[in-house]
């Protein structure tokens, strides 16, 4: 059975992380998505700026924040700010 | 399907052929290019686009059903590039049919903007050295005029 979540990073945020994804244990109930993200952000300084200015994504739907739950077997996305077109 | 991303050349005839429509008038269409940049004694040889597919079609059809609903327009058709796109390609096309070109007009409009805000896709310069002859330093443009249009 699954205990952690797969954060997957874009642009400016993988280039902070210097990776496409990571995968981190979490509890089975009671995590957040900014509680993960400051996880990684104390192991990674240079994610904490992109993270202030970054949307997140729990398993293909935008969340309103980082107080969003998250829970074992979810996949995060961190967007940065967009630059298509 | 009037929302793709292509990892291959786009083409403005596949476009214009989603847009038939007897009661349109007007059809707008809007192509992003590449464009050149030079600073420091680099130009850009190409930008890398990236996107997350787990979410970027659901986030354009929304903006499809958005400038049908509030623009009039009765056609749509939107595609985007990702991987590397060479200086002077096009990275996105956005054609419009509407019964009137002010309609068809306001809907590309509304389409590009919303597009750079609110689509998860991001682009990366590459550089290349420029040529000797072109080598002055120019003043970089803030980021969000680095796209085209």
């Amino acid at each position: 059975m699954k205990s952690s979540v797969r954060v997957r990073f874009f642009a400016t945020a993988r280039e902070a992380m210097g990776a496409a994804s990571v995968d981190r244990e979490v509890p089975a109930s009671g995590s957040t998505i900014g509680a993960v993200l400051s996880g990684l952000a104390e192991e990674h300084p240079r994610l904490k700026p992109v993270l202030k200015g970054s949307r997140f994504v729990r398993n293909g739907r935008y969340v309103g924040g980082p107080r969003a739950r998250v829970a074992p077997g979810d996949e995060i996305g961190v967007h940065p700010p967009y630059s298509g077109g | 399907m009037t929302c793709e991303i292509s990892s291959r050349p786009l083409s403005l005839s596949r476009v214009e052929r989603h847009l038939g429509d007897p009661a349109s008038g007007a059809v707008v269409f809007f192509i992003g290019r590449v464009r050149r940049e030079s600073a420091g004694g680099r130009r850009t040889a190409a930008l890398d686009y990236e996107t997350d597919r787990a979410v970027v079609l659901a986030r354009l059809r929304d903006l499809e059903r958005q400038a049908l609903r509030r623009f009039g327009a009765r056609r749509v058709f939107l595609v985007h590039r990702v991987g590397r796109v060479r200086v002077g390609d096009a990275s996105v096309i956005i054609g419009v049919a509407a019964p009137h070109r002010a309609m068809a007009f306001r809907a590309a409009r509304f389409l590009i903007e919303e597009l750079k805000r609110e689509v998860p896709i991001w682009k990366s310069d590459r550089w290349a050295r420029a040529p000797a002859g072109h080598r002055r330093r120019t003043r970089p443009r803030p980021r969000g005029a680095r796209s085209p249009g």
